[in-house]
């Protein structure tokens, strides 16, 4: 039998103090980062903000910066990024934003082909991909994005309200926040794009975080029916926490192992999406351990009822 | 749930999976040559196949996407009311004709249409008739004399273009064409006409006529490559033949081709135009589309209609469709109709023949166009709908495009099968690694799983994107999470001292209620972000949730199955 832990005895709520602290600033971070992306100044995807996302490859080499200033001098905004891991070299993805009516779009992708040419005459640049979004695409999908958010959030809220008790539906909620909101204030700090699969990335960890709170919220409710006495709380949680610990980082390394593997080789569409992943199952992990538990024995210190 | 149960439902499952993916398996084996070698021995077998196996999404097979916005605003009130409906007619028929093998058209909201042509990269041509307003007119089709007198000038230009591409013997026999004389008696009750809706309702029936005969073979005689590809069909009630004909779907692109060549438009005058019908119909076992040569003249516009409705008449509850005229338009419209009595009118919508009925009165103020016996009711449908797009064209707008090359689509599968082979990999060495033999078993649940999932997936007709294919890897990852959380709890229960068959029964029911539990908070995600709606992120939600879902039966069924075969060891490695 291999053990990596066996049932360890760690005081985790014990570190609380030091976790609410680094929590803070996450989720103090993350709001932040929504507030300016309700503003409109964080940066968004093409599928929010609207615009132009030109995917191609030159035959010959260029060097990037001439590309970026040549599309800059007549669209402020564009971005030039290399594109290093498709079949042909000398790849590159342009991207300009925030057209100002439906028409643009069509314009401002012949605009861009039509400055390459120029720019670099005799050296073939061959478009394997062209995206072009209106404006209004952009403010409807803003709305269902948000609209997303606000259901699998209630979602789980009544879910695990109805599952445990209110306060362990609220703590779970929490614990869920902070981990979007985590790593939506990292992104945010990293100057990534929030786009579309951005969302879905949150989304996809907020549950998945989720599933760690779960399971170890069941085995407090498990633990919590064997040792009655309610003095024994923090160590009950303590001693659900260790229990639970090594099927926690077993599920968090094989989840680990797939969104690294998704990062590594699934090709530029995917970078930033599992990015959010890896920092989600860190987070997520850190949070169902460091933050959903804690909350509960803080609020049971204050206002005792059994947990259940 | 007994041993034997469990063992055969998996194997009713497995059935079942393997028939739902066989096709997808069959697909994603074949190569470039295998490819060739099913089309030349049947052609249109490999298009048969991919519509039974699972999609790629355009980000994968490359392709073009586009949303248009139907301008409502643009539209007075009453005519807003199915204007969306309209607009979507107007572009299933515009690329009926442009050979796409699975395009998708669908309302989205209230205002919004998407099409999606998987494998298509014109993207001008796509643009230019997807998102242009309809235009629906009446033009007379031109008479068989005239037509005689073209057909042997465009056979003859093919044969010389022919020859000297060398697609011919340069010596040719002339041979009795077998495409001449030949009568056959044609049903032609499909025909619709066109009528005043105060005349006599009684259907007569059109009479035989004279046909050529259908080539089989299609491969059309090498004097007369052209005329012997042709049918003709359309004739009035008193036998009078019009140059309306049928052509097999598989000769309609080369037809098309010869159309074209600038030599052959050369010799048609310029008040004469060939078109195509705007669908294949299947007739006499073969599917057929219609060629006309109409005159060019537009004799009357859409727009002039109104009061478009569909009814059924009559005791044997013919369909048809009738309208109203009014004012100026109306007089022109009567005066035609009064001069081309038993003659077809060609409905042109976008330059492409939606019907042709024969005119059987002269039509004042108010008319109807009759469908014929064997029209269904979606084709009577489809005639309102068109009409109704000619009367009160919706304009559009297109609000979103993207075009994907196939390069970048091949780059995308080879990324996303890279992938999910070393995800499963790595995921299968570490359950292996930690749990030992019960780690195996774990993995054969994972292997289950993936099946099952690739063939829900095939099964629902679901489109996999690259995020599906993420999503099929995270499930890989998330749904080993059941088989760990037993296992921890059967290490628990050994540790307290139970025999292998008291820990494999609590472990596997301890687990149960914090597997649910923690399994119902990712399905609710999944089902959100399913409702977020948009294409490739719907694919990503499908999987989740399927794969979750899937893993609970993989962990209660089939690795409990094979664990209850070890309650009888001593000893368990887990």
């Amino acid at each position: 039998m291999i053990s990596l832990i066996g049932v360890p005895n760690i005081d985790f709520i014990g570190l609380r103090k030091y976790a609410f602290m680094l929590s803070t600033v996450l989720v103090l971070l993350g709001i932040f980062a929504f507030v300016m992306i309700t503003l409109g100044k964080a940066p968004l995807g093409i599928d929010f903000a609207g615009g132009v996302m030109i995917k191609g490859h030159f035959a010959q080499p260029v060097s990037i910066d001439a590309l970026r200033s040549g599309l800059t001098a007549e669209f402020a905004d564009a971005t030039v990024t290399e594109l290093t891991d498709f079949s042909m070299p000398n790849a590159f993805i342009i991207k300009s934003k925030r057209p100002e009516n439906e028409a643009t779009g069509d314009l401002r992708i012949k605009a861009i082909n039509g400055i390459i040419e120029k720019n670099f005459a005799g050296n073939q640049f061959t478009t394997v991909s062209e995206h072009s979004i209106g404006p209004s695409v952009g403010e409807s999908l803003k709305k269902s994005a948000w609209l997303a958010i606000l259901l699998s959030i209630a979602g789980i809220l009544v879910y695990i309200w109805f599952r445990f008790d209110f306060r362990a539906g609220v703590a779970a909620a929490i614990a869920t926040f902070h981990d979007v909101l985590a790593v939506a204030g990292v992104f945010y700090l990293l100057g990534l794009e929030f786009d579309l699969l951005i969302v879905s990335a949150l989304l996809t960890l907020a549950g998945y975080s989720l599933t760690d709170t779960v399971v170890v919220y069941d085995r407090i409710r498990e633990n919590t029916k064997r040792y009655r006495s309610k003095a024994d709380f923090v160590p009950t949680v303590n001693r659900s926490i260790n229990e639970t610990l090594s099927r926690t980082i077993n599920t968090s390394m094989t989840v680990m192992v797939v969104v690294l593997t998704l990062f590594l080789f699934g090709g530029e569409v995917l970078r930033n999406f599992s990015l959010a992943l890896i920092m989600g199952v860190i987070v997520g992990t850190y949070s169902s351990i460091f933050v959903a538990s804690p909350i509960i024995v803080e609020w049971e210190a204050r206002n005792p009822r059994r947990f259940k | 749930m007994s041993q034997k149960w469990r063992i055969g439902l998996t194997a009713v499952m497995v059935i079942v999976a393997l028939l739902a993916f066989w096709n997808t398996f069959k697909l994603w084996t074949l190569n470039e040559a295998d490819k060739k070698g099913m089309e030349d021995r049947e052609p249109g077998s490999v298009l048969r196949l991919q519509q039974k196996a699972i999609r790629l999404g355009l980000d994968l097979q490359g392709g073009i996407h586009v949303v248009l916005r139907v301008k409502l605003e643009e539209l007075e009130p009453a005519q807003r009311d199915g204007a969306v409906d309209r607009a979507i007619q107007v572009v299933r028929n515009r690329i009926d004709g442009l050979g796409v093998a699975e395009p998708v058209i669908q309302k989205e909201g209230t205002d919004r249409i998407i099409v999606d042509l998987p494998g298509y990269t014109d993207k001008e041509r796509a643009q230019e008739l997807i998102g242009q307003t309809a235009l629906l007119q009446f033009k007379m089709v031109a008479n068989m004399e005239t037509a005689n007198l073209y057909l042997p000038k465009v056979d003859s230009a093919v044969v010389a273009y022919r020859k000297a591409r060398g697609e011919m013997p340069v010596s040719t026999t002339p041979t009795a064409s077998n495409a001449t004389d030949t009568a056959s008696k044609a049903s032609n009750d499909v025909m619709a006409e066109l009528m005043g809706k105060t005349n006599d309702t009684s259907k007569t029936k059109s009479d035989s006529a004279k046909m050529f005969e259908y080539d089989e073979a299609g491969t059309g005689s090498d004097t007369e490559p052209f005329s012997s590809r042709l049918s003709l069909f359309l004739s009035s009630n008193n036998n009078t033949q019009f140059p309306g004909w049928y052509v097999n779907k598989k000769d309609q692109p080369l037809i098309d081709q010869w159309l074209n060549l600038p030599q052959v438009k050369a010799l048609i005058p310029q008040d004469l135009q060939f078109s195509w019908s705007t669908r294949s119909l299947v007739r006499d076992g073969a599917e057929k589309y219609e060629l006309y040569l109409l005159k060019r003249k537009v004799e009357f516009l859409g727009k002039f209609l109104e009061g478009i409705r569909l009814h059924t008449q009559g005791g044997a509850g013919g369909l048809a469709v009738g309208f109203k005229l009014s004012g100026e338009p109306s007089g022109r419209f009567a005066q035609l109709t009064g001069a081309n009595i038993d003659k077809p009118l060609a409905i042109v919508l976008d330059d492409r023949v939606e019907s042709s009925p024969i005119i059987r009165s002269k039509i004042r103020g108010e008319g109807q166009i009759e469908m014929g016996g064997s029209a269904t009711f979606d084709d009577a449908r489809n005639m309102e709908i068109v009409l109704k797009a000619g009367a009160l064209p919706a304009p559009v707008e297109i609000i979103e495009r993207n075009v994907v090359g196939a390069t970048l689509g091949s780059d995308s599968i080879k990324k996303g099968f890279y992938s999910s082979m070393i995800g499963l990999l790595l995921v299968l060495a570490y359950i292996a690694f930690y749990y030992r033999v019960s780690g195996l078993i774990a993995d054969i649940g994972l292997l289950f799983n993936v099946f099952f999932l690739m063939a829900i997936l095939a099964g629902l007709g679901a489109t996999l994107t690259m995020p599906g294919i993420a999503g099929i890897i995270l499930t890989m990852g998330i749904s080993v999470d059941s088989n760990i959380l037993i296992f921890e709890r059967i290490r628990e229960e050994l540790r307290t001292g139970k025999t292998v068959r008291a820990a494999i029964d609590a472990g596997y029911h301890r687990a149960f209620v914090t597997i649910f539990d923690s399994h119902i908070t990712t399905l609710i995600t999944a089902v959100a972000l399913f409702l977020l709606g948009s294409g490739p992120i719907k694919g990503f939600a499908i999987t989740l949730f399927w794969g979750v879902t899937i893993s609970l039966y993989t962990a209660y069924i089939i690795t409990k199955a094979i664990f209850d075969f070890r309650k009888q060891y001593e000893t368990l490695s887990v």
